[in-house]
């Protein structure tokens, strides 16, 4: 028992170390990739100095002083400028591992042009401002979708070639387009023709935000269009390869057997396919939970929905690597969390992995 | 020579057997059980009848695909979704089981009467649930307690010689013998009637087969139960029977006493498939049947076997009845009486 729990230790051990050393390596990649290799710094460097030569010309005392002393004095406040900014010395190494080091340590730093709506630079600021309205909108899509997906794909797994099976089937190749894409129309059906539905956003402006009547119903009917929108672009795709997947495994030998031993048809979905097939349907689970983290950047677009992936998008336009690197710092975490956790689950849930942990007798 | 004693011990312990009587067993009448299928419709069993006193063993024998696991099935009613015709009647101890709904058929008859060790049996225990609760399942399902049923459970697994501690085990942990013989006492744990067996040892290497079949032989003089043993295995099948039947393209072609059988079989497929048996020390080569078994779409009219007979003639070109020839049945006409 003692050795089955050190193996245990350093199984755990080593997973940590292999998960964060990817976070790691995720992240750099993003701060190199944010600032462009180092070519942002060049850009910044020169709008500094088209500044201070500006201010300088701008500015009559100082026109007045000799060239060389102004010339000299317009090179010190560069100088001071940069050193200010840490950009006196190279971006590599130096330079992005400083970066690497606060967005590990998720001091997210400053943004330099997109504020929060209390008029924050501060990343963290933003991105937590943002988040609930990504988590409410994507939360709610992911986890109706997961549970009707998991439902139909056992109920059609029972009841294969019927007419409600084909019509999944051959619904299946619309998944190919992007929830925006149906959300449009959505829109201009909902929206724009029958007007029974908001365009867009959260909630109208002048409705206080919290948890009072007004705002909750005004955010349920404005969460239909985006949330119809999720699910019309991934439901039919899951279910159809979920109940293929069922499908399969009900053709086990086991489940057949557990049909001839006499177990209603409940208890062989609940006991024979549902829990050997746990582990990936967890999988799928958490892997929603954290996709959803993000948000989408073109859906949150279409419908103006104030969340992650609209701040996003505006970073990436607006080169402003703090925001960039604080959500993608934030995402890696979350996600090798949730690795972790599934390694933990797995060896609950499947005593195969369970007994590769515990090093087998 | 240690096969010829364990072959005459065999014999011995059958002549101690019970003769036939009107007892509880198993009594088929006329199943029937085709397939849909693109290609068309697959008679797979046709018209099959036979009786199986309670105590008795049985052997099926005959080549793949002529519907042995089908009768099986289509015993226990575990049947695939493409059925196309299913009739018949199949009595237990008398009551005419056929009649009952799904349901009552799930509850009263299969595994709890009837059981069943399936052709694959290497994987027919789910990996994620310890081997212990899937053998006392079908008890618990009976609303036996779990602590009744637990003990049975150990029970059994002593019976088939599994040792307790594997109850704790997961299916990947067991040999594919031990696991083997978990499902034999799975399917000894309601105490049913009747096991059908179908090809229990085809998997497993041929000393893990003798094993199983002496455990088997074991269990049957102990419980007293019937075994419906399902092979290819002549040589193996042999020691169980005390009765054989011989099945070709769907058909029953000959009920004979296990001796008889094995001895000197009737029906001449039967003949020629005891003769393709190998034997070691014998000077004896192994003979084939030329051609391969019709297809079941498209039986040919009369006799199935008329193709591939080399004793054929031309009665058989009409479809033989089943002939009573002493105490055996035997589907041909070179058996006809009067």
């Amino acid at each position: 028992m003692k050795g089955a729990l050190s193996r245990l230790g350093k199984y755990t051990g080593m997973r940590l170390v292999f998960l964060l050393l990817s976070v790691v390596v995720a992240v750099y990649l993003t701060v190199i990739i944010a600032n462009m290799g180092g070519e942002l710094d060049r850009i910044v460097e020169a709008q500094i100095r088209h500044e201070v030569n500006l201010q300088y010309a701008l500015d009559p005392e100082l026109q007045r002083l000799p060239p060389d002393q102004r010339q000299a004095m317009i090179d010190e406040t560069i100088e001071l400028e940069l050193r200010k900014r840490g950009m006196d010395r190279p971006f590599f190494p130096q330079r992005s591992l400083d970066f690497l080091g606060e967005a590990l340590s998720l001091q997210l730093g400053r943004a330099r042009l997109i504020t929060s709506d209390t008029h924050s630079f501060q990343v963290s600021a933003i991105i937590l401002e943002r988040l609930p309205a990504t988590l409410i909108l994507f939360g709610t899509a992911e986890i109706l979708l997961f549970f009707f997906t998991l439902l139909m794909a056992l109920f059609l797994s029972r009841r294969y070639g019927s007419v409600l099976d084909k019509l999944f089937i051959s619904l299946a190749p619309t998944s190919a387009a992007p929830g925006w894409f149906y959300g449009i129309f959505l829109i201009m059906i909902f929206a724009a023709a029958l007007r029974v539905l908001p365009w867009g956003g959260m909630a109208p402006s002048g409705v206080q935000m919290g948890f009072n009547w007004e705002f909750v119903s005004q955010l349920l009917r404005h969460m239909i269009l985006p949330v119809t929108a999720i699910l019309l672009s991934a439901v039919f795709a899951g279910v159809y390869s979920s109940r293929t997947f069922f499908l399969i495994y009900s053709m086990e030998d086991h489940v057949e057997l557990a049909k001839a031993k006499g177990l209603s048809s409940r208890g062989i979905e609940r006991k024979y396919i549902l829990r050997p097939t746990l582990p990936p349907i967890i999988t799928g689970f958490l892997m929603l939970l954290i996709s959803m983290w993000m948000g989408q950047i073109v859906l949150e677009t279409v419908f103006n929905w104030p969340g992650l992936g609209q701040v996003f998008y505006q970073a990436i336009v607006m080169n402003e690597t703090a925001v960039i690197v604080g959500v993608i710092v934030v995402f890696g975490y979350l996600l090798c969390a949730t690795v972790f956790i599934l390694d933990f689950l797995y060896a609950i849930l499947d005593p195969r992995v369970r007994v590769g942990i515990g090093g087998g007798r | 020579m240690i096969g010829m004693r364990r072959r005459k011990q065999a014999v011995a312990e059958r002549g101690r057997s019970p003769d036939r009587t009107e007892g509880p067993g198993l009594k088929v009448e006329d199943l029937t059980l085709y397939f849909r299928s693109t290609a068309g419709v697959v008679q797979a069993v046709e018209g099959v009848s036979f009786e199986l006193v309670r105590g008795r063993s049985l052997t099926i024998i005959g080549e793949s695909g002529c519907g042995k696991t089908s009768l099986a099935r289509a015993i226990l009613r575990l049947l695939p979704k493409n059925v196309h015709t299913y009739r018949g009647r199949v009595f237990l101890n008398g009551v005419d089981v056929m009649k009952f709904g799904d349901e009552r058929f799930r509850k009263d008859v299969r595994w709890t009467r009837m059981s069943m060790v399936s052709q694959a049996a290497m994987n027919a225990l789910t990996p994620v649930v310890k081997v212990g609760y899937q053998v006392a399942e079908p008890l618990m399902l009976d609303h036996v307690g779990k602590k009744e049923a637990y003990r049975k459970a150990r029970e059994v697994f002593n019976l088939v010689g599994v040792p307790e501690a594997f109850m704790d085990r997961y299916a990947f942990e067991l040999s594919g013998g031990m696991r083997q013989r978990a499902i034999l006492a799975m399917a000894l744990i309601t105490d049913p009637d009747i096991v059908i067996l179908d090809e229990p040892t085809s998997a497993l290497d041929v000393l893990t087969q003798a094993n199983i079949m002496n455990t088997l032989k074991k269990i049957k003089q102990d419980l007293g139960l019937s075994f419906m043993l399902i092979t290819h295995d002549i040589a193996t099948s042999s020691e169980l029977a005390d009765e054989g039947i011989c099945m070709y393209a769907g058909q029953l072609v000959e009920h004979s006493d296990g001796q008889r059988f094995y001895r000197e079989p009737l029906h001449p497929y039967s003949q020629k498939l005891m003769a393709s048996v190998p034997t070691l020390h014998i000077e004896k080569k192994p003979e084939f049947i030329p051609g391969q078994p019709p297809s079941l779409i498209n039986p040919p009219t009369g006799c199935r076997f008329a193709a591939r007979c080399h004793r054929r003639f031309e009665r058989c070109d009409e479809e033989p009845p089943l002939f009573e020839h002493g105490e055996e049945t035997v589907k041909c006409w070179l058996y006809e009486t009067g």
